[in-house]
């Protein structure tokens, strides 16, 4: 009996292992430069308040990425496939183009944020960035999916350097358990901001593209689709508490000795050096160079992947250069204009691309929200394995929530000077 | 010729000039003609659904529509699952292009105009997966149509005719009301079957499955990935898995089962035939990743005293696949492996030449329980195309053949 047992849980985590990977994977590369950066900025300019947002968000996103990765599993067709079915060819491909421009203004911050990562401990972009470029591309070129897949895994495992990097910084931890839990609010315009901010960061249109195509390519079975799902929620708490590290090794040291106000991730990791010392210092930097390479590979991949799979052309790793040149030349192309924008463009030069980028992913999340949410009600598509209505009113919810602070977020990008931290 | 996307939204109007509607999607009544419009699907200012016949339409041009009856003799459209509409079914839609073995997506697809007794016909004359194609489904309903003819001229026009499109439908009942079948397809090399099915979603994959004899699905079934086989047979009515399976190669048939949940396979090989599921069954025995699990039991075997004219009437009762016809084996009567003779040899030798004088010198066998490593090491060593398994008691047991080891070698890197 005993032995039964056993069996039937190794089973099971053999099939989970066999499942795992996509939510994973997904929810980590969504803590990228911007996302570390805008975690820091939190921390920094307003200490623990902030923490309780992190449960409603993780919630949201787990409701948004569970719907993904089931569409994936039960259609067996990525997102981009399951629009262009539906909604033709002229929507797919303002979609997709939309989709490539948020994502140029992505990747060249993957760059700059390894650029300044490397910059803290000590190289130069000049040296950092094309080497990262050509690491990303000969990864993804000439390496197996396997190889791919574990490299990224691993890399998921050194977001352990934020929780080390935050112990550290000797946070007060029943604050932080307290400002978790207990939400506090304050009405002042750069507060709401930064909550927007904190969400727009963590829910992008791009992941729902990725997430899905990564679970198809994985090749759930429905049977199998308990695991997908704990894929999902496991990543996305794990992301969130990565975020929550973050934000507190930034409120226990920026925030309590007053320097509340920086202007990128590398300045919150220099400022932790007299703070938390230089080992704290040089594990930020080196989650930051981590997280910049890692999305750095994945972004330009997905794009690359989801803009083919939408307008019809070949796409895929395991073809050759001259079956799949649409998808070779976008992955390459966005590898090296991202690249070669932070080595050439001046800082100031920047910050219109990335302003752009978060516009168009503003725009964009309604779009793609309201388009899943529309598929997967569709019963010819999902079966019984559509929304019911219990989760449909969360989910709308959810959505519209998500969609409200995204359009004041939009709007706000545009008024620079209502923002307390410029 | 017309485009779809020029037919799109078209107004039409009834035989006195009143305006009826615009034009939302043509259908085609394959049980009837596969090739001709049986009925244009026109909607009115009224949002209803109207159904214009064939002999209704007077005449069609990029500009407009005329039918040859007034508005109220008109039908209302029913839903039919027995019509292919173009906009619905084919658009957009993933299709197999047969001709260049590779699954594309429709951008739009070509119409024949041709006036016919009083009316006009359309005829489908092929899709179009080109960027000219593209061009016209981004500019359509923005700018002039005569420009984006223009336009989409610039590009080389891509396009299959529709002879060569296979259409795919997962619901099986549909698919013959459709009258979709997969004979160009099955002509294919079952390699080349196999990749197309690698770039279809579960359920289409089972529908090509599916519309396949069982020979020509089991040989492309044994061309892709043994997880995604599993996961078809799985999804298959449980007979037609069990007579796929019979079909394929024992050794490939034993390694999907193995992937398999165990009451799934078990189930499978009881619906199988009793000597298929013998020869499977004997081959589950082994350990994974041995000589044993990598052999096939198809093999031609005679007894050692057997002549050269012995071996031909074996060569010509053998089932099997052709990679396995080329080395024969000889066994006494103990089933002991002795030895083995190349067919060249068999050729060039007189009839009544005995085989032992034939056999290939010294005989490279190996045990079962070998590892995949060792029979690889074998084959690279003694540039061999065949390897006879034997037991402990030197019973030939099975042969291991060139394109599994190949198999396994690529999987590897």
């Amino acid at each position: 009996m005993e032995k039964k047992r056993f069996q039937r849980f190794r089973t099971q985590l053999l099939v989970f292992l066999a499942v795992v990977g996509p939510g994973i994977i997904t929810a980590n590369v969504d803590n990228d430069a911007g996302g570390i950066y805008t975690y820091s900025m939190a921390g920094a300019a307003y200490g623990y308040s902030l923490l309780w947002t992190l449960i409603p968000i993780t919630v949201a996103l787990i409701v948004v990425q569970e719907m993904v990765a089931r569409m994936g599993v039960i259609t067996g067709k990525g997102l981009a496939d399951l629009i262009r079915e539906e909604y033709g060819f002229r929507i797919t491909f303002i979609l997709m183009v939309m989709l490539l421009v948020a994502d140029l203004g992505n990747t060249i911050s993957e760059f700059a944020g390894l650029a300044s990562g490397m910059g803290v401990l000590g190289v130069t972009r000049f040296i950092a960035v094309p080497m990262g470029a050509v690491f990303v591309w000969a990864l993804v070129v000439e390496g197996t999916y396997r190889l791919v897949e574990r490299v990224f895994l691993v890399a998921c495992l050194f977001y352990i350097a934020y929780p080390l990097s935050c112990f550290l910084a000797h946070p007060d931890w029943t604050e932080t358990l307290l400002s978790t839990v207990k939400p506090t609010f304050h009405f002042q315009s750069g507060y709401l901001y930064m909550i927007i901010g904190l969400v727009g960061t963590t829910i992008a249109p791009w992941m729902q593209f990725y997430l899905q195509s990564a679970v198809v390519e994985k090749g759930v079975k429905p049977r199998d689709y308990k695991y997908s799902r704990w894929d999902v929620i496991v990543g996305c708490i794990v992301t969130d508490l990565v975020a929550l590290f973050i934000i507190v090794a930034c409120a226990a040291t920026l925030y309590a000795s007053g320097q509340r106000d920086i202007k990128d991730a590398s300045e919150a990791a220099l400022a932790l050096r007299p703070l938390a010392g230089r080992a704290a210092s040089y594990l930020f930097a080196f989650g930051l160079v981590n997280a910049s390479v890692f999305s750095a590979c994945i972004l330009p991949l997905a794009t690359a992947y989801y803009v083919c799979e939408g307008l019809g052309f070949e796409s895929g790793i395991n073809k050759r250069l001259r079956e799949a040149p649409a998808f070779y030349s976008l992955f390459t192309g966005l590898i090296v204009l991202g690249a070669l924008a932070v080595m050439l463009l001046s800082e100031e030069k920047q910050v219109p691309i990335t302003l752009l980028s978060q516009v168009v992913n503003g725009i964009l999340l309604p779009f793609v929200l309201i388009f899943m949410l529309r598929l997967i009600n569709r019963k010819d598509l999902m079966g019984e394995y559509r929304n019911n209505r219990t989760f449909n009113i969360i989910a709308w919810t959810t959505c519209v929530v998500i969609l409200v602070l995204t359009l004041v977020y939009g709007v706000s990008t545009f008024f620079p000077t209502e923002l307390p931290f410029k | 010729m017309i485009y779809f996307t020029e037919l799109q939204d078209l107004p039409i109007y009834d035989v006195k000039g009143e305006f009826v509607g615009v034009l939302k999607d043509l259908a085609v009544d394959p049980s009837q003609n596969a090739l001709r419009v049986a009925s244009y699907l026109v909607r009115t200012p009224r949002k209803n659904m109207l159904c214009i016949t064939h002999e209704q339409m007077q005449s069609i041009s990029v500009r407009a529509g005329q039918t040859t009856v007034p508005e109220d003799s008109i039908r209302c459209y029913a839903p039919d699952e027995s019509l292919l509409h173009i906009k619905k079914d084919v658009l957009d839609q993933q299709i197999i292009d047969v001709n260049h073995r590779k699954v594309v997506r429709v951008n739009d697809v070509d119409f024949d105009i041709r006036p016919t007794d009083g009316h006009t016909e359309l005829s489908i004359l092929d899709v179009n997966v080109g960027m000219g194609a593209a061009i016209r489904r981004l500019l359509q309903g923005i700018v002039a149509k005569h420009v984006i003819r223009q336009i989409a001229g610039l590009v080389a026009p891509r396009t299959i005719p529709w002879g060569f499109v296979n259409l795919i439908e997962s619901d099986p009942g549909r698919r013959v009301k459709l009258r979709i079948s997969f004979d160009r397809l099955a002509e294919l090399h079952p390699a080349d079957i196999a990749e197309i099915l690698e770039e279809l979603s579960r359920d289409e994959q089972k529908a090509v499955i599916e519309s396949l004899d069982d020979e020509t699905a089991a040989q492309a079934l044994s061309e892709i990935p043994t997880k995604m086989q599993a996961d078809l047979l799985e999804s298959m009515p449980s007979e037609k898995a069990a007579d796929v399976l019979e079909e394929m190669p024992p050794d490939e048939a034993a390694d999907v089962l193995q992937e398999l949940p165990p009451e799934t396979s078990a189930g499978l090989l009881a619906d199988m035939e009793t000597e298929e599921a013998k020869e499977v069954r004997d081959l589950l025995g082994f350990e994974k990743h041995t000589a044993g699990a990598l052999m096939t039991t198809d093999f031609i075997v005679v007894g050692e005293t057997a002549t050269v004219e012995g071996a031909i009437v074996g060569l010509k009762y053998f089932e099997g696949p052709l990679e396995s016809v080329h080395v024969i084996y000889l066994i006494n009567s103990d089933l002991v492996l002795t030895g083995a003779v190349s067919l060249a040899r068999i050729l060039l030798a007189e009839a009544n030449t005995p085989l032992l004088q034939l056999v290939i010198d010294p005989l490279i066998f190996i045990d079962s329980n070998a590892d995949d490593k060792a029979v690889v090491n074998q084959f690279h060593k003694y540039n061999l195309v065949a390897l006879p398994v034997v037991d402990e008691k030197h019973r030939l047991l099975g042969v291991v053949t060139a394109d599994d080891v190949l198999e396994l070698v690529v999987q590897k890197k």
